[in-house]
């Protein structure tokens, strides 16, 4: 993004370190990503990509390194890095089960301002999501896996945060369905919103993603352009298994 | 014949409308922090005997007694999570169902002393009743039972309102239904389980103070109307609030019932009896949802 380096990043990871009981996950992670970019994590299963979103959002506490939005170190708490504008859609959707469709997306405007906001954020998310308006009744353990992604991602949107944090949002679906998913992911990324996704797949962020970073055993081993990692066989196989 | 039933129909929703309040106290707490609060019972007693004092001791009115409950009530919820579930839930997540339980057995022994140290053991009368019954044709309504059902049933709309249309209700199911994704929401599920300890506090706080009007003050009161609260979230599926007041209702209906026709010793084998077929044929509770584990 040109210009963009010009300004502080908004994310900002400094060789975070972190996993759980005796392990380390993440063994010392540094990434940037400046308003606006698009930051792809890829990897295989197990390797920690989960939980480097976790971290972030401050779910998985801290080992070692720091993390800061907009220079500001986190305090490692999830409700106020969600107050820092950090909106996580997580692996699994994590919906509020027995919740209605709109009550999930009101939890998603949980710290809004006021009531007007919510109604903007509301519409804005309905008119990019329309499915979400016919079925705002709906109890949410009764939706298709499309749809919940759908809501995990329209709740996510709800937050109005500055920056999104996206996890496989492919995991599980249909084809038809993941290109449904990404086709809203790239608007959003076109409406100029800053993400950092990550994907165990990298030709799914191929056209999307300004920067990919590749994650091997909790260590980032290799950057650069989507295209470019395409381009290098012997890196798909070490790494990703062809 | 339509007069016993109809006093067993009084007596049965009168105990029904106690214990689901008992019941949803405790199910609120558990369902959405994993706690079982083993000092439920006390913080019953303890409204109880705060109202008494507030009337008779200080001579203020009733209202004022009730409202002195409540306090009393949401305050001992309050310092429940200041001096014992913050500190427990800095540790490991795995471990806080147990801690909890144990430390609350712990705190509800000694309120229970402190009550009894401080009022003594005699029994006391309960200056909250209405003397005389209301009279439609052949149905005779005693004001004491009608009073206590009305009052559950305002407490039963004012909860569910809060639970289901404010803010704060919102934030506290989504706790309960996935406290890590009302984390990312923004909830500071600390300040949840605060306001869930104060809100069940305060239920149990009026909950004492009818208890005690039906019968008499004395230190262990709160127990019995706990272990039937306990059978009904049992019953019920634990954390499944509908499903508690009706389990709550039903049960004391039956409790009722089976008094009047098998005596008076039956009634809680009875409800023990159903336990124990719930338990067998439905181990998640009436209501419940095959998982009941939040933390
Ligand atoms: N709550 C947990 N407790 C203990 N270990 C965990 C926990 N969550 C994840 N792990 C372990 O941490 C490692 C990284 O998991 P993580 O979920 O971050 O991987 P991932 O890259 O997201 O995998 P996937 O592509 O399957 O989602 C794995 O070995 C996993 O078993
Ligand atoms: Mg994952």
């Amino acid at each position: 993004m040109t210009g963009a380096a010009a300004k502080p990043p908004v994310l900002q990871l400094d060789g975070i370190v972190c996993g759980y009981d005796g392990l380390d996950v993440l063994k010392g992670i540094s990434l940037t990503v400046h308003a606006g970019e698009f930051i792809t994590v890829v990897g295989p299963n197990g390797h920690g990509k989960s939980t480097l979103l976790k971290t972030i959002s401050g779910l998985v506490p801290l080992r070692g390194g720091q993390i800061s939005i907009d220079g500001r170190r986190l305090s490692g708490k999830p409700h106020e890095t969600a107050m820092l504008g950090v909106a996580h859609v997580p692996q699994g959707d994590m919906l509020f089960a027995q919740m209605s469709v709109l009550e999930n997306l009101l939890m998603g405007g949980y710290l809004a301002p006021d009531k007007a906001e919510i109604t903007r954020r509301l519409d804005e998310v309905y008119a990019l999501l329309p499915k979400l308006a016919d079925r705002r009744n709906q109890i949410a353990s009764s939706l298709s896996g499309g749809e919940r992604r759908m809501v995990g991602i329209g709740r996510g949107l709800m937050m109005g945060g500055r920056i999104l944090l996206i996890d496989e949002p492919s995991l599980g679906l249909a084809p038809l369905i993941i290109d449904q998913v990404y086709d809203v992911i790239s608007q959003l990324s076109k409406a100029g919103r800053t993400i950092l996704l990550v994907e165990e797949n990298p030709a799914r962020v191929e056209d999307l993603a300004d920067r990919l970073h590749l994650l091997d055993d909790g260590a980032i081993v290799w950057s650069g352009k989507p295209a470019e990692l395409m381009a290098r066989d012997e890196l798909l196989a070490t790494y990703l298994g062809g | 014949m339509t007069d016993v039933l109809m006093a067993i129909l009084v007596a049965g929703f009168t105990s029904g409308a106690l214990y689901a309040l008992a019941t949803v106290g405790l199910s609120l707490v558990w369902g959405s922090m994993g706690m079982l609060n083993m000092a439920h019972a006390a913080m019953l007693t303890l409204g109880g005997y705060v109202a008494f004092t507030v009337i008779t001791s200080l001579g203020l009115p009733v209202a004022i007694g009730f409202a002195g409950a409540i306090v009393a009530g949401a305050l001992a919820g309050a310092i429940l999570y200041f001096a014992i579930v913050r500190n427990l839930l800095q540790n490991d997540k795995s471990t806080f169902e147990a801690n909890v339980m144990i430390a609350t057995v712990g705190i509800g022994i000694a309120l229970e002393n402190a009550i009894l140290l401080t009022y003594g053991g005699q029994p006391l009368k309960q200056p909250v009743s209405i003397a005389g019954a209301l009279r439609l044709g052949p149905l005779t309504l005693p004001w004491q039972n009608l009073l206590i059902i009305a009052v559950v049933v305002v407490m039963m709309v004012v909860v569910s309102a809060a639970l289901g249309r404010t803010r704060m209700g919102r934030a506290i199911r989504a706790t309960a239904q996935n406290r890590d994704a009302a984390q990312l929401m923004g909830v500071a599920v600390n300040r949840v389980y605060l306001q869930v300890l104060m809100l069940s506090g305060a239920l149990a706080g009026i909950c004492g103070v009818m208890v005690s009007s039906m019968t008499q003050l004395s230190p262990p009161l709160g127990n019995d109307p706990m272990l039937k609260a306990f059978i009904m979230c049992v019953v019920a599926g634990l954390g499944n609030l509908p499903g508690a007041i009706a389990a709550a209702l039903g049960l004391a209906l039956l409790e009722s019932f089976v008094q009047y026709a098998l005596g008076a010793r039956w009634g809680f084998p009875s409800l023990l009896f159903v336990v124990i077929a719930v338990l067998i044929w439905r181990p998640s509770g009436l209501f419940g949802h095959a998982e009941i584990r939040r933390m």
